[in-house]
């Protein structure tokens, strides 16, 4: 019988204690973002497909296509190709094409790279109807956002 | 009062235009509610601050096929979503908003309403059975076990008010309150009723939110066990009237408690009695009612018919046997 | 209120009040009438509940031209909300899945006719008593009050009322013993 009245004293207590937390979360600010009219800025750890990252002077990529991305990447989803650069030494890059729909971000390719010529891009806004908009040319869109920033 | 045919017209359209905004808007509010107490915002594209939302989904549901499945009492099927929100809307000429407004001053108006709960209910069970659906059938079964256990407390708590008061009508019951927060039931300084009434009060709160089936006793449609139970196989307005008959009946029981304990349509301090009043304090119980809703989660069918056989009626019958002894006392 | 005892020897007019209380009260009646036809005649259960809490709802309407109030809510509230529902609830416990129409080829062929004719002979005897008998319009006794009813309860009926307590009390008695039993 004890029990009884410690249970409806406890129980009456916990249940009023629940609605001043709710009724404190009322008046507080809202948290959420409203997405397509606010558009968030993402974290500088976030990971996004990859890009390339170009010269800061020239603009032209890091690359020297080495090809250590495309041998560390474990869903083969990486293709690319250079040829002989004339008049330098080294190799230029032609094209560079992920296909997004197999990449997992491991990062396995970021890694590998030993010339900073590739790191983790902060694009998020990637519905698309089509699969082949996944299939991307990272050379073209390095050339996009130099045309951006210059 | 005079009985004209326009005067029951007017009634007529007036009580069902309250309904209806009612029964639209507080599904907004309820999601506003909602939100902010999960700190969201809620709806807000249609219209200013999503006050068209309830428009957009009522042209949703209507534009939808009213489905009848195979294997289903067709007739009953069909009958249980309107015999749900019949009674919610009758309830409402009984109901007096203040001194002169108020369809039918009844004598026997509080039996009345719960008279019409109990067709309610009898909506959700035939609903449920007539599904032809396991889950639906449980969910009429657990509605049926908790309304007629909530429905013992709560007449004798009521049974406390009538007593006090001396009648059965509502509007008497109220005019017998006014004259500032002292003279309501909840708080009544004459013959020292205040020791017990707001124990009848919280009780009678608990069982209308039982009555309506409102979280956190809403086992007959406990999404996470029974789809949505007795809703499961209704579509298109069909789910709509039950949706719209369920915040019917909060609106029904949030006038109720608002006329038997709080004074209906009288000012706290005694000054300015007049509707407003009584649409304030429903509006108060209405946001506790959602308040509630989203704070505690649902409780178990065992526990539930538990607290209502082993506290509140207990607790009901102690408190009518003080009440009737205070007023013999003094 | 006093005029509502409908008068068939000057009927009113449709749409005068008399004349549309009259046409509520053909439908109350019919009301008991369909309900019951529902409970006898239907092959499932849930037609047949359905059918009794009509009948129910109706005969409340008949309790309410009665000038009887009271009765007619509780009415609502004890037949229907209380009793069809229990009757609905036993029936879903018991029988989960759609009842089979039984019964419906009984092998007593003589049943049915048997059945019916008593029943038209009972119907019969107690139209041709309602028309016989000279009826005789009571005044109204005092005005309709939840406290006579109380108080008639207490007092005149005060036995009735103790003996109904003790049927209650024997039915609560019971039913804990056979949980009693269903438990161990």
């Amino acid at each position: 019988m004890s029990g009884y009245w410690t249970d409806i004293v406890t129980g009456g207590k916990s249940l009023v204690t629940g609605l001043a937390i709710t009724a404190r979360e009322f008046f507080k600010p809202v948290v959420t973002e409203q997405y397509p009219w606010e558009v968030p800025t993402m974290t500088p750890l976030f990971r996004g497909h990859i890009e390339l990252i170009g010269n800061e002077e020239t603009g032209a990529p890091n690359c020297v296509v080495c090809g250590m991305c495309q041998r560390a990447c474990p869903s083969v989803c990486i293709s690319l190709d250079g040829k002989k650069n004339e008049g330098g030494k080294g190799k230029v890059l032609t094209s560079y094409i992920i296909d997004f729909t197999k990449c997992s971000l491991c990062g396995s390719c970021v890694e590998s790279c030993n010339f900073n010529a590739l790191r983790f891009s902060r694009e998020y806004n990637l519905a698309s109807f089509d699969k082949n908009d996944f299939i991307m040319d990272l050379i073209k869109r390095l050339e996009e956002q130099n045309r951006c920033t210059r | 009062m005079e009985t004209s045919m326009w005067h029951a017209l007017l009634y007529l359209v007036g009580i069902m235009a309250f309904a209806g905004v009612n029964a639209a808007w507080l599904g907004w509010c309820e999601r506003k509610g909602a939100a902010r107490i999960q700190r969201r915002i809620g709806p807000c594209e249609a219209g200013f601050a999503g006050l068209l939302q309830p428009l957009a989904d009522g042209l949703k549901l209507l534009s939808k096929q009213l489905l009848v499945p195979q294997g289903v009492d067709g007739i009953i099927f069909r009958v249980a979503p309107v015999l749900a929100m019949i009674p919610a809307i009758t309830s409402m000429a009984v109901i007096p908003f203040s001194e002169n407004i108020g369809a039918r001053a009844m004598e026997l108006s509080v039996l009345l309403l719960f008279a019409l709960a109990s067709i309610a209910m009898i909506a959700i069970l035939l609903g449920g059975w007539a599904s032809g659906n396991k889950y639906a059938l449980i969910s009429s079964a657990r509605a049926v076990s908790q309304n007629l256990a909530y429905e013992i407390p709560m007449l004798l708590t009521v049974i406390t008010v009538v007593m006090i008061s001396g009648s059965m009508n509502l509007r008497d019951i109220a005019i017998d309150q006014q004259g500032g927060f002292w003279h309501w039931n909840i708080f009544r300084l004459e013959n020292g009723h205040f020791l017990t009434m707001w124990i009848s009060f919280i009780i009678f709160f608990i069982c209308a939110i039982a009555e309506t089936n409102r979280a956190p006793f809403d086992m007959a449609e406990a999404e996470s066990e029974l789809v949505a139970g007795f809703m499961t196989e209704y579509g298109s307005m069909g789910f709509g009237l039950f949706m719209m008959g369920e915040y019917l009946n909060i609106v029904v029981g949030a006038c109720l408690t608002a006329v038997l304990f709080l004074g209906g349509w009288d000012c706290p301090f005694g000054l300015t009695p007049g509707i407003w009043w009584f649409l304030l304090k429903i509006y108060i119980l209405i946001f506790t009612f959602i308040w509630i809703r989203w704070t505690y989660p649902r409780t178990q069918i065992y526990r539930l018919l538990n607290l209502s056989w082993k506290i509140l009626i207990p607790f009901s019958l102690a408190n009518l046997m003080v009440t009737a002894a205070l007023i013999k006392v003094f | 209120m006093h005029t509502l005892v409908c008068q068939p020897a000057d009927a009113p007019a449709l749409f005068s009040a008399e004349g549309l209380v009259g046409v509520v009260f053909l439908l109350t009646v019919a009301l008991v009438v369909t309900g019951a036809l529902i409970a006898v005649n239907a092959r499932r259960l849930v037609r047949a509940v359905s059918g009794l809490a009509i009948c129910f709802t109706g005969l409340a309407g008949v309790y309410y031209f009665l000038l009887s109030p009271f009765l007619a809510m509780m009415q609502m509230l004890i037949y229907v909300g209380a009793v069809s529902i229990l009757i609905a609830f036993g029936i879903m416990m018991a029988t989960p899945e759609e009842q089979q129409a039984t019964g419906m080829h009984s092998k007593a062929t003589l049943a049915g006719p048997l059945a019916f004719s008593v029943a038209a002979l009972i119907f019969a005897a107690l139209t041709l008593l309602g028309l016989k008998t000279e009826w005789q319009v009571f005044p109204r006794q005092g005005t309709f009050d939840i406290k006579e009813v109380g108080l008639s309860l207490l007092t005149t009926h005060g036995l009735v009322f103790e003996l109904i307590s003790i049927v209650l009390l024997l039915a609560i008695i019971g039913a804990l013993v056979l949980a009693q039993k269903g438990r161990n």
